[in-house]
C-alpha cells in the first residue's frame, strides 16, 4: 500500500476498509432474511452482471480522482458512444467489431477533449467536465434528433451482454475482471500509477520532482473516455438498443462507488479494492432491496445515508483519533486536506 | 481483490443455508412496472391494480423506475427474475430494450403481460389494450382538427425527445394529418422532459414565435395543464389546449374553456384489468384462442388476438369531466 | 474594464444573441415574451447568487435542485392548509434554510468534502420526495397563492422586483459589508483568514444555510406562477446555477467572483432555449449549445491565464 504516510493514516484506513467490508457482510445477511432467492450464486453472478458497465467507470474514476480531478462527463460520454456504434452499424455498414474499434476511438478522442482543456488550459476538471457533460449527451441528442434507437444488432454482438459462457458466467464479467486487475496493477503496483497519489497530494511538488503530471493526467481522463466507450458497448449489447439517453445518472453512480470506498475526493488517497467494495455494497443494496419487494426510492435514500454515514464516522475518527495524540507529536502526511483541486 | 469475492461468495453461501425458507402455499406474486413512478398517471393505474390484488387475494409487487436511466426497467425484471415471480406486468419505456429481459423471464416461465405501452409480441403473452397508438394519435389529431376547424398551424409538447411512446403516438399523429388534414400544418415540436413548468415556458415562448398557432396538442400529462396555463397567462383567446392527460389536473382549464378535449381512458380501470388479466394468464384462464376474460367489476371483456381490449380513448369535455375523480 | 473583461464579454455575448434575435425573430421582444422569460429567470438568478458564494467559499452545493422541489411542496401544502402567504413564505425559506444547515454542520465542522455531501442529500432528498408525493401535484391552492393575489401582471412584476433587489443587495453586501468580505476571504486563503481572527467554519456553515434559504425563496417565487405545485420543480438547477456563475467569471478555485457577471450569465444561458424557438431551431441542440458556451467561457479564461504565464 502507500509507503509515504504516516502508520496513522495505515491504521485508518485498514480500519475504513473494514468498515466497508463489515456493511457489505451486513447487507448480505439482512437480504438473506428478507429477500427471495438472494443467496444463489445464478444472484450473485446476476449482481456483478449488471454492475459491470457502472463497474468500469468506477475502475477508472478511481485514478482520476486520486489525482484530485473529476470527470462528470462520462455518462454522457457513454451515451454519445452507444449511439456513435449504432449509427456506424447500421448507417454506414460497418460490421460490429469495426464499429466498436471505432467506438473505442471515439471515445478517446472524448476523453482527450477534457484532457486538453485541463492539461493545457489548465482548467479546472469540475468545470471542465460539467460542460463536456452537457456537450456530449447535447450531441447524441442532435445526432438522433433524440428519436432515433439503434436496435436490431447480431446475436453475436449481443451475445456481448446477454450470453453466458459455459451457460453461467455472464459474458460481460471477464471483462470487468480483466479492467479491474488491470487498474489495480496499473495503480498499485506501477510507479507510474503511484505518482497519481502524489499529483492528487500535491501537483507542483510532483512536478518538480520531475515526473510528467500533465502527460499522466492527460492520459488517464483518455483512458476515461476509452472505458466510457466500452462499457457503451456492453450496455448496448446488454439492453438490445442504443440511445441517446444511455448512461443517465451513472457518472453520480460511479462517483459514489469511488468516494463510498474510502477514495478521498482531495485526491491522494485511495485503492481500487476500496472502489470495488463500495461498488459491491452499492449494487448488493440495490439487488436486495428489490428482491425483498422493496421500491426503489429506498434504494436511492439509503445510498445517500449510507454515504452520508459512513463518511460522517470517517470525520469523526478522524477527529478523534486526533485528539487522541499527544500534544505535540506531528505527523508526516499533513493533518490538514490538501487544496481541493475540483 | 479476488480473495475478496471468494471470501464473500462462500460466505454468503454459508449464510444461504440459514436463508429463507419457502412457504408451503405462497399466494400468486404479480410484480407490475410502470414506465416510471413519478406520475400522477401511474398512481391512479396503482390503486385500480391494488384493488383487484385485494379482490383476488394475489401478492402485488409495484415497483419501476425512479431515475431517468432507461435500462432501469431492465435491471428490475432482471431482479425479478431471480426472486421468482409467477407473472410480469410492465408499462415498457423502451419496446426494443426491455423485449430483451422480457424473453428471458419469459423462457424461465414466468407470464409476461404488457400494459399502457407494448413490448414486440414474441416477448410478451398478452397485451392489455386501452388504445393503440394508432388510436391515441388519430383521436389527438381529430380533436386539434376539431378545434382549429380543418385548417391552421398546431404546436406539440412532448415529454422528452426520446420517449418512446410519445415518439409512437406522434409518428401517428403526423400520418394521420398527411392524410386528413392538408390544410392544416405542423408548426413546432418542443420538448417539456415532463416538467409541468418547463411545458409552461416552452408553450409561451411557441406562442408568442408562432402567431399563427391556434392549437397547442400535449401529448404527456404534465403538459396539459402547463400549455392550458400558458395559453391562460398570454390572455389569448383564440388558443384551444387538446391533450393526454388526467382529469382532475385540467377541470379549471376545461371549464375555462382553454382546453377543449383530454384524452385519455380510464386509468384505474386499466391497473385493475391488468391484474385481473395477470391472474388469469397465471392459472391458465387467459390463454391463446380465448375470445373473452372476467373482469371483476369490469364484467366480460373482448379479447382479439393477444390483446385484451379494455376499450377505445375516452375523450374528457366540458360536460362530463366532473364526473371523474383521478 | 481589462479587469471585468470576462464578465463584460459574456454581457456582450448576450446582447448578440439579443441582436440576432432582433433581426430574425422580432417577436421575441413582445412584453408578455419578456416578462414570462425573465420570471422564468428569477430562480435561476437567486440560486446562482447563493452557488457564487458557495463557489467563492471554494465548496459546491449539487443538492439544490431536490432542495426546491421539496420547498415548492412544502410551501404548497402550507397553503392548500390555509396558511397566509407571509408564512406560506416563511415556511418555503425557512425549509430551504434548514436543509443549507444540514449541509452545511457536515461540511464545515465535520470536514466532509462538500461535493460528496451534496451529492448524498441530492439523491436522498429527491428520492425520499419521490417516494412520497408520486409526482402528484400539490393543488386546491387558494386564489391569495398565485400571483400572491395580486393578479398576473402585478405578480410577474413583483416576481422580478424582489429578485432584482435581492439581488442588488447581495451584490451589495458581498462587497461592503465585512460579513461579504469574510466570504471572499475564506475563499482565497482559509488558513490566512483564519488568523485574522475570521472563523472559516462559521462562514463555511452561513454560506451554505444561505443558500438553502436562497433556494427556498426562488422556490416560492417560482411556485406562485402557477395554480399548483409540481413536485418535479427545480430539476437541473444546480447545474443552471453552476454553468451560470462559472460563465458569469466566478472561480471554480475560489477567491474570485463578482454577481453582475453571474447576472449576465443568467441572462446569456436562459436565453437558450426560447431563442431556439424563435429561431425556429431543433430543440435538441439545447444541451450542447449550453455545454459549448460552459467549455468556451472556460477556456477563454483558461488560454488568458496560460498566456499570461508565458
Amino acid at each position: 500500500m502507500t509507503n509515504h504516510s504516516s502508520p496513522d493514516w495505515k491504521a485508518f484506513l485498514l480500519r475504513f476498509e473494514t468498515l466497508l467490508i463489515a456493511v457489505l457482510l451486513a447487507e448480505i445477511f439482512i437480504f438473506s432474511q428478507t429477500a427471495e432467492n438472494f443467496t444463489t450464486t445464478g444472484n450473485a453472478l446476476e449482481i456483478i452482471r449488471l454492475s459491470v458497465e457502472l463497474g468500469l467507470l468506477a475502475l477508472v474514476m478511481t485514478p482520476i480522482i486520486l489525482t484530485g480531478g473529476i470527470d462528470l462527463s462520462v455518462g454522457s460520454l457513454l451515451g454519445l458512444c452507444a449511439i456513435s456504434f449504432g449509427k456506424l452499424w447500421r448507417d454506414a455498414g460497418l460490421p460490429p467489431w469495426l464499429a466498436a474499434l471505432c467506438t473505442l476511438l471515439i471515445g478517446a478522442a472524448a476523453g482527450g477533449l477534457n484532457a486538453a482543456l485541463i492539461t493545457r488550459l489548465k482548467l479546472p476538471p469540475l468545470i471542465v467536465t460539467l460542460g463536456s457533460f452537457s456537450l456530449f449527451r447535447g450531441l447524441a441528442e442532435a445526432i438522433t434528433r433524440g428519436v432515433d434507437n439503434f436496435t436490431g444488432f447480431p446475436a453475436s454482438f449481443l451475445f456481448l451482454g446477454q450470453g453466458y459462457l459455459f451457460g453461467v458466467i455472464p459474458a460481460q464479467l471477464p471483462i470487468l475482471v480483466l479492467a479491474a486487475i488491470g487498474i489495480w496493477l496499473l495503480i498499485h503496483r506501477t510507479t507510474f500509477g503511484r505518482s497519481f497519489r502524489a499529483i492528487g497530494f500535491s501537483p507542483d511538488g510532483t512536478r518538480y520532482a520531475g515526473i510528467p503530471v500533465d502527460r499522466r493526467v492527460a492520459l488517464v481522463y483518455i483512458l476515461s473516455g476509452v472505458f466510457s466507450a466500452l462499457a457503451a458497448l456492453i450496455y448496448v449489447a446488454r439492453v438490445g438498443q442504443a440511445k441517446a439517453d444511455a448512461g443517465t445518472g451513472y457518472e453520480l453512480l460511479a462517483i459514489t462507488a469511488v468516494v463510498l470506498g474510502g477514495t478521498s475526493i482531495f485526491g491522494g488517497i485511495g485503492t481500487v479494492h476500496g472502489t470495488l467494495l463500495g461498488l459491491a455494497v452499492l449494487a448488493v443494496l440495490r439487488n436486495g432491496l428489490t428482491l425483498s419487494d422493496m421500491p426503489s426510492e429506498l434504494a436511492g435514500i439509503l445510498t445517500g445515508v449510507l454515504l452520508l454515514s459512513v463518511l460522517a464516522g470517517e470525520a469523526l475518527t478522524k477527529a478523534l483519533s486526533r485528539l487522541r495524540k499527544p500534544a505535540g507529536a506531528k505527523s508526516v502526511a499533513p493533518t490538514s486536506q490538501p487544496k481541493p483541486q475540483t | 481483490m479476488k480473495k475478496l469475492l471468494t471470501a464473500l461468495l462462500s460466505v454468503s453461501v454459508v449464510l444461504g443455508a440459514a436463508g429463507t425458507g419457502n412457504a408451503a402455499d405462497k399466494p400468486l406474486t404479480i410484480a407490475m412496472m410502470p414506465k416510471s413512478k413519478g406520475n400522477a398517471y401511474f398512481i391512479s393505474c396503482r390503486k385500480g391494480a391494488e384493488q383487484a390484488a385485494k379482490e383476488l387475494g394475489v401478492k402485488l409487487l409495484w415497483d419501476g423506475p425512479t431515475e431517468p436511466d432507461p435500462a432501469k426497467q431492465n435491471e428490475i425484471v432482471e431482479t425479478w427474475i431471480t426472486r421468482g415471480v409467477d407473472v410480469i406486468a410492465v408499462s415498457v419505456e423502451n419496446r426494443e430494450g426491455l423485449s430483451t429481459a422480457l424473453r428471458k423471464a419469459k423462457d424461465k416461465g414466468i407470464k409476461i403481460i404488457t400494459w399502457d405501452a407494448d413490448a414486440e409480441p414474441d416477448a410478451r403473452d398478452f397485451l392489455i389494450n386501452q388504445a393503440t397508438p394508432e388510436g391515441i394519435g388519430y383521436t389527438l389529431m381529430d380533436e386539434a382538427a376539431k378545434a382549429l376547424g380543418d385548417k391552421g398551424e398546431f404546436a406539440i409538447i412532448t415529454s422528452s425527445l426520446t420517449a418512446a411512446n410519445q415518439n409512437e403516438w406522434i409518428k401517428n399523429i403526423k400520418q394521420r394529418l398527411e392524410e386528413k388534414y392538408p390544410d392544416i400544418k405542423l408548426a413546432a415540436l418542443r420538448p417539456c422532459d415532463d416538467l409541468k413548468d418547463k411545458a409552461f415556458s416552452e408553450a409561451t415562448a411557441i406562442l408568442n414565435s408562432n402567431p399563427n398557432v391556434k392549437v397547442l396538442m400535449a401529448v404527456c400529462s404534465p403538459a396539459v395543464p402547463g400549455a392550458a396555463e400558458a395559453v391562460k397567462q398570454s390572455g389569448r383567446k383564440d388558443v384551444k389546449v387538446v391533450g393526454l392527460g388526467l382529469p382532475n389536473e385540467n377541470k379549471r382549464y376545461v371549464h375555462d374553456g382553454i382546453t377543449t378535449g383530454v384524452i385519455l381512458w380510464n386509468t384505474e380501470d386499466l391497473g385493475y384489468l391488468t391484474v385481473y388479466a395477470a391472474k388469469a394468464v397465471a392459472d391458465g384462464t387467459l390463454k391463446p384462442g380465448a375470445t373473452t376474460l372476467e373482469a371483476g367489476r369490469l364484467g366480460s371483456l373482448e379479447v382479439k388476438g393477444d390483446n385484451v381490449l379494455l376499450g377505445k380513448p375516452f375523450i374528457f369535455v366540458k360536460d362530463n369531466i366532473d364526473q371523474f375523480n383521478f | 474594464m481589462k479587469r471585468y473583461f470576462r464578465e463584460w464579454s459574456v454581457f456582450v455575448a448576450f446582447l448578440a444573441i439579443l441582436l440576432l434575435l432582433a433581426f430574425r425573430a422580432p417577436d421575441f421582444f413582445k412584453p408578455a415574451q419578456l416578462l414570462s422569460m425573465l420570471c422564468d429567470a428569477v430562480p435561476v438568478l437567486i440560486a446562482a447568487c447563493g452557488m457564487t458564494l458557495v463557489i467563492i467559499c471554494r465548496q459546491i452545493d449539487i443538492s439544490i435542485g431536490s432542495q426546491f422541489a421539496l420547498c415548492s411542496v412544502f410551501a404548497g401544502l402550507a397553503a392548500s392548509n390555509g396558511w397566509p402567504m407571509p408564512l406560506v413564505g416563511i415556511v418555503a425559506v425557512l425549509c430551504g434554510a434548514i436543509m443549507g444547515a444540514f449541509n452545511g454542520a457536515l461540511v464545515a465542522f465535520l470536514g466532509i468534502p462538500s461535493i460528496v455531501v451534496t451529492l448524498a442529500t441530492m439523491v436522498t432528498w429527491r428520492e425520499a420526495l419521490r417516494w412520497w408525493r408520486e409526482g402528484e401535484f400539490v393543488s386546491n391552492l387558494p386564489d391569495t397563492f398565485q400571483w400572491f393575489g395580486l393578479g398576473q401582471q402585478a405578480g410577474q412584476f413583483t416576481i422580478i422586483a424582489i429578485a432584482v433587489l435581492l439581488f442588488l443587495f447581495l451584490a451589495f453586501a458581498l462587497k461592503h459589508i465585512s460579513a461579504g468580505r469574510f466570504v471572499y476571504a475564506v475563499g482565497s486563503d482559509k488558513e490566512a483568514a483564519r488568523l485574522a481572527g475570521i472563523h472559516p467554519q462559521k462562514v463555511t456553515f452561513a454560506v451554505f444555510v444561505l443558500m438553502g434559504a436562497l433556494t427556498g425563496l426562488a422556490a416560492l417565487l417560482n411556485a406562485v406562477r402557477f395554480p399548483d405545485v409540481d413536485p418535479k420543480a427545480g430539476q437541473g438547477l444546480e447545474l443552471k446555477a453552476i454553468a451560470a456563475a462559472v460563465v458569469g467569471g466566478v472561480a471554480i478555485s475560489g477567491g474570485r467572483g463578482y454577481l453582475w457577471g453571474v447576472a449576465a450569465g443568467v441572462l446569456l444561458l436562459s436565453s437558450i432555449a426560447p431563442a431556439l424557438v424563435f429561431l425556429h431551431l431543433q430543440p435538441q441542440w439545447e444541451k450542447a449549445l449550453q455545454g459549448l458556451i460552459i467549455l468556451l467561457a472556460v477556456a477563454a479564461d483558461g488560454w488568458r491565464s496560460v498566456r499570461k504565464k508565458l
